[in-house]
């Protein structure tokens, strides 16, 4: 073990209270007490660990300095993915910075040090809510959460998607907040603070799961930091501050069933920080040492108060190693380097100490597979299920797969190389704004600069926009809710965009110091050592801070531009429309939206596949509402007492009867708006003679037909392709689009319910809950008289909606949330949906949709399940079920998806469904099931007559399904074997 | 965090004669679009003992200012002498450049102006009458202060007064005197200097 103290880092002795290394081990940030401020120092960690990097002064120590906290940073903490580093400090607020790459270097203006900033590190979020100093944040795994604790007693869980979101804010402390810790697997976090209890809290639904007490009943007296760390492998959690026998420990927590048996003892003062090393170790193998392998083993470094370290490894009774006095004041905080042999550890007295293992000392560090696969076979799915370096381990057996993974690499590097190439670009341009040099511009900006008076006579400068900012990724973009489009607004002002050079700042100030040493005469020694002149400056001092009192402001104190005030407003009418928008377009079948009302956008959508007939006591959005009474309300007549309750059993199933739409004078029903068409029936209109007639004309795009039936027409229904009628004396007459009858009149075999027509397909529902469905063009029938009695049985539910989709299957949609579709193929009745489906509840399978569009897929199976099962989506990414409980049930649930979607006959439905429950396979290891739809997509490869494989499915081609999911298969390289075979079969096929 | 950071001020044409006119390069960051003008002004401490001789040599607003680097110059006239007393005529004072938004002071740069005669002679002798004559920016050594203030609009300004921690009013390092002649008392809480920062 080597042991440095790089005296470069340092606050100016003030001191510094976090430490944290770059993911990427390149550099690391401190945190501390500034010159009367917060502040966040980011070093290069190469002088650290070479020699020869500290000593030459062409390599930069320090990177970049922010002094934008108003109070002291009590924690830096860099995201796993090294995008973004969070800080959070005395002045109650979390910073979340991200390196902005189109500036130069530059300086802390009125800084002493004049240091340029190599890094330009820039605050993209500011998240306000603590009431109290931040003590400690964390990153959860994968980035998905940021949590930070306070001083106001409060654990606070940030979307670190979508900053300032808070998810949750945990309370319970009844003390001050002073650590974090995150489990590797993501399911919980556990927080420490000053009111003697650790307390742990599940991420599935930010509840407390336990709170731990006993081993810090004798804790007293207070540290700055409590910071606790769970172990990499998750089984245990290791506090800070504890006691036991009134002697201070680090109290180890064992995952399972939260107990305390064990303690790190020794340290003579309260311990401030527990952290784990990031790697999971085994005992080197030794030349000639039994070959058998050790049980593996998790390291942890422990510091405290009284200015000592211990690192102790899990297999080891004793530590491993114990540094005695290595500060002068207390441990504040430690960062493993990624590989695990190195340490950083900070202290109150402002240095920092380096530590550097060799593998001999700490062990063989598994790797990043190993780990996973332990935390695979302890939790169940792993964090990283395939990670990067996993595959770069296996072999690449065939061409076709290495070609594809090359491809992949190809546009990966494709997509970097125009990145830098854009970047080279504006490189290119920095320092120049409309092709002049920024030293030019500078000559001529007094001339050049806009000057306007304002409506009271004062000067109004329009600034010169020298570089835009990129503001980095744009979900992190808002600053600040209140000005969303500051990004747009900006664009306007700015002819074309241009990277600021680094040299205006840095020149300057070399001028302005030249000037300053030019001159030393004129500073006249005399004037500055004088004593009666020091008085003055003292009171200059003063000066220089105080506030101005003599210069009363613009009276515009308080008064918001018109622009801010409709800015507002745009806001508040976007965040309106959205939810609605969402609904809309959801058409969940639960939601009393009527159709018509939708959007014309999703309307048209909607018809494209579907009409649907909403059926509801609230009425028909239909323009007539003479229409309305059509509540559907199916119910075995028993249901309606309870005194018929018991007859219902007895009663013959038949009984069931449905509504019947009573006769009017005339109404009319709108078909579409896009193209717009509507039906107006009149009845019994007296022609000449006393004969009284029904007309039923209709109107398309301007375009009108009219024809005359011979009796009431009781309901009407259309479509793009047929307009069909019901009317008394049970008769059901079809029309063409243009008026002409095509069949006639068909005699119903009792009273029309529901009348409704999809493409050239049409529906009847009559009183008696018979179905039927006819395909009108093809004169053939689809459904005959099919009984409703399997479906609607026994219970008091009703027919929430009827669709019937564009290849003629009925689907009805039930009041208790059950969906079922007549198949006629197989002549049943197969349940398509159920909102209670307690399997949508645990499916996730997010990992496996291929992106957000797609997640859109609209169709039948959509507007029937709605989007329901977002909720439990989000449950199940929370490891709230055992992982293999999990895996089943999405298992199921996306097989259920893709045999209703194959039921329903929707293709576009079938092949996403498909393709999910493709990459859910792939991503699951999953082979057996993968190969026997891979085997059914391609079918028989040497054609034989007794083959009864059908080369498409709902009208798709299979193979064509297959080319699809081949790099879908292709992502997991062990499936590379099923990847050549099907490859080599399709491309015999091909050449055939 | 401020939305708004001076970069850099360059002091132009310095040293200079006295009547000629103040010059500063001014170049400043905005991390987003402000909905209002940013108010500079350039104050002439004429004499350190007393405010009353501090001279507000010009006021200018700046805007409209999105996000990203500005800059800009500004020029103001030299200090009236006749409002400078005699005994602080010649020697060390201060200029002081302000920015203030909605009213709000969120930064002050200050720097040491040296007054002085060229002609040693003068130099030696003082004239009775002092003849103003060269004035001196100590340029290289900026005082920074910096302020915290309220960057959005009213109504978030008044939640931040309520979310105030009330021990940070006390526990100022800076003498802030309560501010005199704003005839604005709804503003001074957010005026009050949440903390400062003083970086020589």
């Amino acid at each position: 073990m080597k042991l440095l103290k790089p005296t470069w880092v340092n606050h100016n002795g003030k001191p510094i209270f976090s430490v944290d290394i770059h993911p990427d081990g390149t550099k690391f940030a401190t945190g501390g007490q500034g010159q009367d401020s917060g502040k966040v120092v980011i070093w290069n960690m190469s002088p650290v660990l070479q020699e020869d990097d500290e000593k030459d002064e062409n390599i930069p120590k320090m990177l970049c300095q922010m002094d934008n906290h108003l109070a002291c940073v009590n924690c830096v903490r860099w995201s796993n993915s090294g995008m973004y580093l969070a800080s959070g400090g005395d002045d109650k607020l979390i910073m979340v910075w991200k390196r902005a790459t189109y500036i130069g270097p530059s300086t802390v203006f009125g800084s002493s040090g004049k240091l340029a900033n190599v890094e330009q590190w820039r605050c993209v979020s500011i998240l306000r809510n603590h009431s109290g100093d931040v003590m400690d944040v964390a990153w959860s795994p994968h980035d998905a959460w940021l949590a930070s604790c306070s001083v106001d007693n409060t654990v606070v869980i940030w979307n670190a998607v979508k900053f300032p979101e808070i998810l949750a804010t945990l309370r319970g402390h009844s003390g001050l907040v002073k650590g974090l810790t995150w489990d590797p697997v993501g399911k919980y976090i556990a927080s420490q603070a000053d009111d003697r209890s650790l307390k742990v809290w599940r991420t599935l639904d930010w509840q407390l799961e336990t709170s731990i007490t006993k081993p810090f009943d004798e804790c007293g007296g207070t540290t700055h930091v409590l910071r606790l760390s769970w172990s990499p492998d998750g089984h245990y959690l290791v506090s800070a501050h504890a006691m036991n026998n009134s002697g201070p420990t680090a109290q180890i927590i064992e995952r399972e069933g939260w107990k305390t048996n064990m303690d790190f003892v020794g340290h003579r003062k309260a311990v401030t920080v527990v952290k784990f090393n990031p790697k999971i170790f085994k005992k080197k193998q030794k030349n000639g040492s039994s070959a058998k392998p050790s049980c593996p083993y998790c390291c942890c470094a422990v510091g405290s108060k009284d200015r000592s370290l211990s690192v102790w490894l899990t297999c080891l009774k004793r530590p491993l190693v114990v540094i005695h006095e290595l500060f002068d004041k207390s441990i504040m905080d430690i960062s493993w380097t990624l590989n695990g042999l190195g340490i950083l550890v900070c202290s109150m007295d402002g240095s920092v100490a380096f530590l550097d293992f060799s593998q001999d000392e700490l062990g063989d560090p598994l790797s990043e597979e190993e780990k996973s696969r332990i935390h695979q076979s302890t939790y169940g799915k792993s964090l990283a299920i395939m990670t990067e370096a996993q595959l770069s381990t296996a072999v690449i057996e065939n061409p076709e797969m290495l070609k594809y993974q090359r491809r992949q690499q190809q546009q990966q590097l494709d997509q970097k190389s125009a990145a830098t190439r854009e970047m080279g670009s504006a490189t290119s341009v920095a320092g120049v704004v409309n092709g002049e040099s920024l030293e030019d511009i500078r000559k001529n900006l007094l001339k050049k600069q806009v000057e306007t008076r304002t409506a009271d006579g004062r000067r109004r400068i329009t600034p010169l926009c020298i570089a835009q900012l990129d503001t980095g990724s744009p979900q992190l973009l808002p600053l600040d809710s209140s000005t969303p489009n500051s990004f747009g607004a900006s664009k306007p002002c700015t002819e074309p965009v241009v990277a600021a050079s680094a040299r205006p700042a840095g020149d300057s100030v070399n001028k302005d110091s030249m000037n300053a040493t030019s001159t030393p005469a004129a500073l006249s020694p005399s004037v500055l050592t004088t004593p009666s002149k020091i008085e003055p400056m003292k009171a200059f001092d003063s000066r220089f801070t105080e506030r101005s009192k003599a210069t009363p402001g613009a009276p515009a104190l308080t008064s918001m531009t018109p622009t801010a005030v409709e800015r507002l407003k745009e806001q508040n009418l976007v965040k309106e429309l959205r939810p609605r928008d969402l609904l809309e377009s959801s058409s969940d079948s639960d939601e009393k939206v009527p159709l018509a009302k939708a959007s014309s956008l999703s309307k048209r959508k909607l018809e494209l596949e579907v009409e649907t007939v909403e059926k509801k006591k609230k009425g028909r959005p239909r323009k007539d509402s003479r229409l309305m009474p059509v509540s559907l309300s199916v119910q075995s007549p028993a249901a309606l007492t309870a005194e018929k309750e018991a007859m219902c059993l007895s009663a013959p199933a038949l009984a069931l009867k449905l509504p019947i739409p009573s006769p009017q004078r005339a109404f009319t029903l709108q078909v579409s708006s896009d193209p717009s068409m509507y039906i107006e029936v009149e009845n019994e209109v007296t022609v000449v003679g006393g004969v009284k007639l029904s007309r039923l004309k209709c109107n398309r795009e301007g375009k009108e037909w009219e024809t005359v039936l011979t009796s009431r027409i009781l309901t009407a229904a259309g479509s793009c392709d047929v307009v069909c009628v019901a009317c008394e004396k049970r008769m059901l007459s079809v029309f063409s689009t243009c008026g002409r009858r095509l069949l006639s009149p068909i005699l119903l075999p009792s009273p029309i319910s529901t009348l409704h027509c999809t493409g050239s397909y049409v529906m009847a529902l009559t009183a008696a809950a018979t179905l039927s469905v006819w395909d009108v063009h093809r004169q053939v029938v689809v459904v005959k008289e099919e009984s409703l009695h399997s479906i609607l049985a026994g219970s008091d539910m009703t027919v929430s909606q009827i669709l019937l989709t564009q290849h003629g299957i009925p689907v009805m949609n039930l009041s208790d949330g059950k969906a079922y579709c007549f198949n006629p193929s197989l002549s049943t009745w197969n349940l398509v949906s159920d909102k209670q489906d307690s399997l949508a509840q645990c499916a996730d399978f997010r990992s496996s949709l291929p992106s957000q569009d797609a997640m859109l897929c609209s169709g039948p199976l959509a507007i029937i399940q709605g989007r329901t099962s977002n909720s439990g989506r989000q449950a199940a990414r929370l490891f709230s079920v055992p992982h293999v409980v999990q895996q089943e049930t999405t298992l199921a649930y996306l097989e259920n998806q893709v045999a209703a979607a194959l039921t329903l006959q929707s293709s576009h439905e079938y092949r996403h469904w498909l393709l999910v429950y493709a990459r859910y396979l792939v991503n699951e290891g999953f082979e057996y099931r993968l190969r026997e739809i891979c085997k059914d997509l391609l079918g028989p490869v040497h054609y034989s007559t007794g083959s009864q494989w059908e080369s498409t499915v709902v009208g798709l081609r299979k193979r064509e399904l297959l080319k699809e999911l081949l790099p879908v298969i292709g992502q997991n390289l062990r499936f590379q074997r099923l990847f050549t075979e099907c490859q080599e079969q399709l491309d015999i096929l091909r050449d055939k | 965090m401020a939305k708004v950071s001076v970069l850099n001020v360059a002091v132009l044409e310095n040293p200079s004669p006295f009547h000629s006119p103040f010059r500063f390069e001014i170049s400043f960051e905005c991390s987003e679009a402000l909905a209002d003008d940013l108010e500079w002004k350039i104050i002439y401490v004429g004499s350190a003992e007393s405010e009353e001789f501090d001279q507000i040599l010009d006021s200018v607003l700046v805007g409209p200012v999105p996000a990203g680097r500005h800059m800009f110059v500004f020029q103001a006239d030299a200090p009236n002498p006749s409002l400078i007393p005699e005994t602080d005529a010649v020697g060390v004072t201060v200029v002081l450049i302000t920015c203030t938004y909605h009213g709000q002071e969120f930064i002050r740069v200050g720097y040491y102006v040296n007054n002085e005669y060229l002609n040693p002679e003068l130099r030696e002798n003082p004239p009775m009458k002092p003849d103003f004559s060269q004035r001196n920016i100590l340029a290289s050594n900026p005082r920074v202060t910096r302020f915290h203030i309220n960057w959005d609009n009213n109504m978030d300004r008044l939640e931040a007064i309520e979310t105030q921690d009330p021990s940070l009013g006390c526990g100022l390092p800076l003498n802030c005197t309560p501010i005199k002649g704003l005839g604005l008392p709804g503003c001074i809480p957010g005026l009050l200097p949440e903390n400062s920062m003083d970086c020589i």
